[in-house]
């Protein structure tokens, strides 16, 4: 057996997201929120609308970090969740590449991307394919999808890197295809720097 | 009035939905470093852009659901306003004003709790996404446009204050 994706999907998706009596919403060692895609996709837009051509680069760089970051911690946190331990790991039978693809079930369980893995070369190098994003709904121009970059880039990082928390600044992830630019699914290349 | 929460997932997109509204989990780092980052780029307004971005994509989720519930009374929007901000994961809030000012306290912040959480103390105010969720809120309770409210925080949990207090006043 390998991971099955859409079972992951549907048994992580029965698992009720409901803030406490603070209005914080604590799980897998972080604080969660629930937010609109429309936010997400406003902020990242403007944020690139209002820089200068000459920190165009800075600001993409900086999008993509700051779901990098939270890729590696959050990513981290569900990976070594009471959840994943028991809906992803009985399933894991090829080691790292099937912990890979139970953190891509995840990321579409949590509705970041309707994504998988096409290719992993150990330790080297992986492909992501993603068939439907929010990011891709965005407005902006060219590849935009800031976001599965940076957690993809990351997801691979737990996966291959140093043990956590040493494992950061291994890879990096380019898009290559992206349905916002009218390709028919959005493709993720993520490599050792 | 209890907010009423209606939460789909679509089996072909694999999105998730409350309210008609598509949403998506994140957790504090992201929310952190998105508020780190438009404070990187302040001179280009950077907290602006966070603060309407919020108001302008939390507007149309208040605006539906008044609509769709027929709740006409600026006491019940604010209300129903500060359950969405504790439903969404912000934090929680007492809420109280008029169409020309208010003051919000908020007892626990996400934005102000993951920073700390992350960095430790600030030395100045952060929570640009609430004030833009207070802003939108007012806006939507008093049936005003976009930018009909100033919103400034003059109390803050990521300096240590055991509450954020948001001032808001008519633009």
């Amino acid at each position: 057996m390998t991971v099955m994706r859409d079972q992951v999907v549907k048994s992580l998706v029965q698992v009720e997201v409901k803030a406490n009596e603070d209005g914080l919403m604590p799980g897998f060692n972080v604080l969660v929120n629930q937010l609109p895609t429309s936010f997400w996709n406003t902020v990242a837009e403007r944020f690139m609308a209002i820089a200068p051509p000459d920190r165009k680069a800075d600001m993409e760089k900086a999008l993509v970090n700051c779901a990098y970051e939270c890729g590696y911690h959050t990513g981290y946190g569900i990976v070594s969740s009471p959840e994943f331990q028991s809906v992803v790991m009985p399933m894991v039978t090829e080691g790292a590449k099937d912990v890979l693809r139970g953190a891509f079930a995840v990321f579409t369980a949590w509705g970041w991307a309707k994504s998988g893995v096409v290719q992993v070369r150990d330790g080297e190098r992986m492909v992501i394919r993603a068939v439907d994003y929010y990011e891709a709904d965005s407005g902006g121009s060219g590849l935009r999808a800031y976001m599965v970059r940076g957690v993809s880039a990351a997801f691979m990082e737990l996966a291959y890197a140093e043990p956590y928390p040493n494992g950061m600044n291994t890879f990096s992830c380019e898009q290559t295809l992206g349905r916002e630019v009218g390709d028919p699914h959005g493709e993720f290349v993520i490599t050792k720097k | 009035m209890n907010l009423e929460l209606s939460h789909t997932f679509d089996e072909a997109s694999f999105r998730h939905f409350v309210n008609g509204h598509n949403v998506v989990l994140h957790c504090h780092h992201y929310m952190s470093l998105t508020t780190r980052l438009s404070e990187d780029f302040a001179d280009l307004g950077g907290p602006r852009v966070l603060r309407e971005a919020t108001e302008d994509s939390i507007r149309p989720v208040l605006d539906s659901y008044f609509a769709e519930h027929k709740v006409t009374s600026p006491a019940d929007r604010l209300d129903l306003g500060r359950q969405y901000f504790s439903a969404m994961g912000l934090g929680r809030m007492e809420v109280s004003g008029s169409a020309t000012e208010g003051q919000v306290t908020l007892r626990h912040s996400h934005v102000d709790e993951g920073w700390v959480q992350k960095w430790g103390a600030h030395d100045k105010p952060v929570n640009h996404v609430g004030c833009g969720f207070v802003a939108a809120m007012f806006a939507a309770a008093f049936d005003r446009p976009a930018r009909s409210f100033q919103v400034t925080e003059s109390a803050s949990i990521v300096m240590g204050a055991p509450a954020s207090v948001l001032a808001v006043r008519q633009a």
